[in-house]
């Protein structure tokens, strides 16, 4: 479980986030929509107390991230934007290294490692080093980085970004699989077909604010449109957000 | 704590791996030695054996007597025409120097009026001066021989030319004397821990953000203070390998120098070896933090890159002052050199300066927490970690 609550944040001159406020339900698959430039990896960066917010606050699980940092973090795991591979360590050192930042003993790393690369099905590529790896490899690598310490909280930033049709649709299989485990997914995106198609809850997001919020369907009955895509259009207000 | 060794570990096997970081300190610890002993070779050559000196002396057989002289102090007439003749005078280096003793040489000598000679030489030519200076010297030399003989033949005695005696006493030990080998010596010693975890210092901290992991790693539940000193300890234990393998490369390259031609030895013992890794690893912890610091300032890998080399000219500065003699008294309290005074007194013999390095190395454990706490109060502010 996840909440935003009237979060702030200017960044040179540029307000950044303005007021933004919502919430990702454990059990469901929560995207955050929005036009690039809307403010979606910054909002994902003060989740993990990378940005400090002018104003406002977010909570992981119940627990505040300004005030107890290392806490909250416990609960989260992070699918970033770029991956952030280490080029000379191969996939199971990668995945291992996170899951013993993420606190959990040698052990108990090793094994979780071992799980979450037949999960992905990694095994061909688990003793290689990454350098080299196909966009394929290293969105599966950074995933199971993401998911190895089994947090109640998973957050994308533009997870499909790059991918071909398998990779995409191991992709959805695995968030589905977090899903039906009562996991609280978060991800951000601006590929109407993969919220669509994922999203039980959808977030729009344009110059920081919260638009809309709702089902895809909610959304489509809004705005009175058959499609994502014509009601995102509609919600965020024609060429505004959609130039950048 | 777990989190700790799986930081350091990762660090250090990435490092490991990397051919860059590797070779910059193995080359410089392999590398540096070598070059020292064959500098110290060529030196003791020079400064051991006057060689012969060999010039050119026309019409010798006008003054038989001084040219013996001069053949007693090791200055030979070497005639340019038999030069051609024999195979093995071919090779001696006759220097461009001439001696030309006028016809009326022997003549005025023996009327004990001024008899001339007529040294030829290019004075500008600086590789000549050294050999210039030893011949008027021997020529002088036989000139107040010469007049002391002629003063004693008319019965008065040659000390009433000598007006003043000077005695030079040299309290030169032959440790001492060689201060400023010594001094460089140490000096490539304690610059290896700078060396060696350079490249693995930006690579850490530059090169992390560049390849976005470092925001990665902070979105793990780690305080910022465990990433700082995983950091540092990697980094660290990674200048203290560099001085490892100097310590023992050197221990075997200067074995080799001939160091009993200069009168004194340098001899890297096992006592000393463990002086100097004791008191390294406080200028080693000063190092990487320095390195670190610096380098998470920089906004790219390149701009850490070319910051860090100005950086490293502090101790070079600090060290080579130190190993000069130069430097004012406040110098031994220092970090750096501080340290470096130390070793230097240990290797010669003389007693360690307990508080001069107790003073010295405090200071360089305080610089470096200073720099930790500034790393991790750097590492909090957004600008630093996305490079903004």
């Amino acid at each position: 479980m996840i909440s935003v609550t009237n979060l702030s944040k200017k960044i040179g001159d540029v307000q950044a986030l303005n007021q933004l406020s919502f919430s990702a339900q454990d059990g469901k698959i929560t995207g955050l929509l929005g036009p690039n430039g809307a403010g979606k990896t910054t909002c994902l960066r003060t989740l993990f107390g990378l940005l400090t917010p002018d104003e406002g606050h977010t909570e992981v699980d119940g627990i505040n991230v300004a005030e107890q940092p290392v806490a909250a973090k416990q609960q989260l795991g992070l699918f970033p934007d770029p991956f952030g591979l280490y080029e000379r360590l191969t996939p199971r050192e990668y995945i291992q290294y996170f899951a013993e930042l993420s606190g959990m003993s040698r052990k108990d790393a090793k094994k979780a490692t071992q799980d979450v690369i037949e999960q992905l099905h990694l095994n061909d590529i688990s003793e290689r080093r990454c350098k080299g790896f196909s966009q394929g490899q290293r969105m599966k690598t950074a995933l199971a980085q993401a998911i190895v310490h089994q947090p109640t909280n998973i957050i994308l930033d533009e997870p499909t970004r790059g991918l071909d049709v398998m990779s995409t649709r191991l992709l959805r299989d695995i968030l589905l699989d977090l899903k039906a485990r009562g996991h609280c997914v978060l991800f951000s995106s601006h590929v109407m077909q993969e919220v669509a198609a994922l999203c039980d809850h959808v977030i729009v997001m344009a110059n920081g604010q919260v638009v809309a919020t709702g089902s895809p369907e909610e959304l489509c009955q809004q705005t009175g449109e058959t499609s994502l895509e014509e009601a995102f259009i509609k919600l965020i207000g024609t060429d505004e957000g959609i130039a950048a | 704590m777990n989190k700790l060794i799986a930081m350091v570990r990762k660090e250090l096997i990435d490092a490991a791996r990397d051919k860059r970081s590797v070779m910059a300190g193995l080359y410089y610890a392999i590398g540096t030695p070598l070059l020292m002993c064959g500098m110290f070779m060529v030196l003791i050559g020079q400064l051991t054996s006057p060689e012969d000196l060999n010039i050119t002396i026309q019409k010798a057989q006008n003054a038989p007597d001084l040219v013996r002289y001069l053949g007693n102090k090791g200055i030979n007439a070497v005639d340019p025409d038999s030069a051609e003749k024999g195979p093995d005078i071919k090779d001696i280096d006759i220097k461009d120097i001439t001696l030309i003793i006028s016809d009326d040489y022997a003549e005025n000598m023996a009327k004990a009026k001024p008899a001339e000679v007529i040294l030829q030489a290019d004075n500008s030519n600086e590789k000549l001066q050294k050999s210039i200076q030893r011949l008027k010297r021997e020529l002088q030399a036989y000139n107040a021989e010469m007049g002391s003989l002629r003063l004693i033949a008319r019965g008065v005695n040659p000390q009433v030319m000598q007006s003043i005696k000077v005695n030079v006493q040299d309290q030169a030990t032959p440790d001492s004397r060689g201060g400023m080998i010594l001094g460089i010596a140490i000096f490539t010693m304690i610059y290896s821990v700078f060396i060696s975890g350079m490249n693995l210092a930006i690579d850490t901290s530059a090169g992390e953000r560049e390849r976005n992991s470092l925001a990665l790693m902070l979105s793990h539940p780690i305080s910022t203070r465990q990433l700082v000193l995983g950091k540092v300890i990697a980094v660290t234990t990674f200048a203290l390998l560099g001085l490892i393998l100097i310590l023992l490369i050197s221990k075997v390259a200067y074995a080799f120098v001939p160091w009993q031609e200069l009168g004194f030895s340098i001899n890297i013992s096992t006592d000393f070896m463990a002086l100097m890794f004791a008191i390294g690893i406080p200028v080693a912890l000063l190092a990487s933090t320095l390195q670190l610091f610096v380098s998470f300032m920089a906004k790219t890998f390149k701009e850490a890159q070319s910051y860090l080399t100005m950086v490293l000219f502090v101790p070079l500065a600090l060290s080579m002052a130190a190993s000069y003699n130069i430097a004012p008294d406040a110098l031994q309290w220092l970090p750096v050199s501080g340290q470096q005074q130390a070793l230097m007194d240990f290797i010669k013999g003389k007693d360690i300066p307990m508080m001069q390095l107790a003073v010295s190395s405090a200071a360089t454990i305080i610089i470096s927490i200073a720099l930790m706490l500034g790393l991790e109060k750097m590492l909090k502010s957004e600008k630093v970690v996305f490079g903004l």
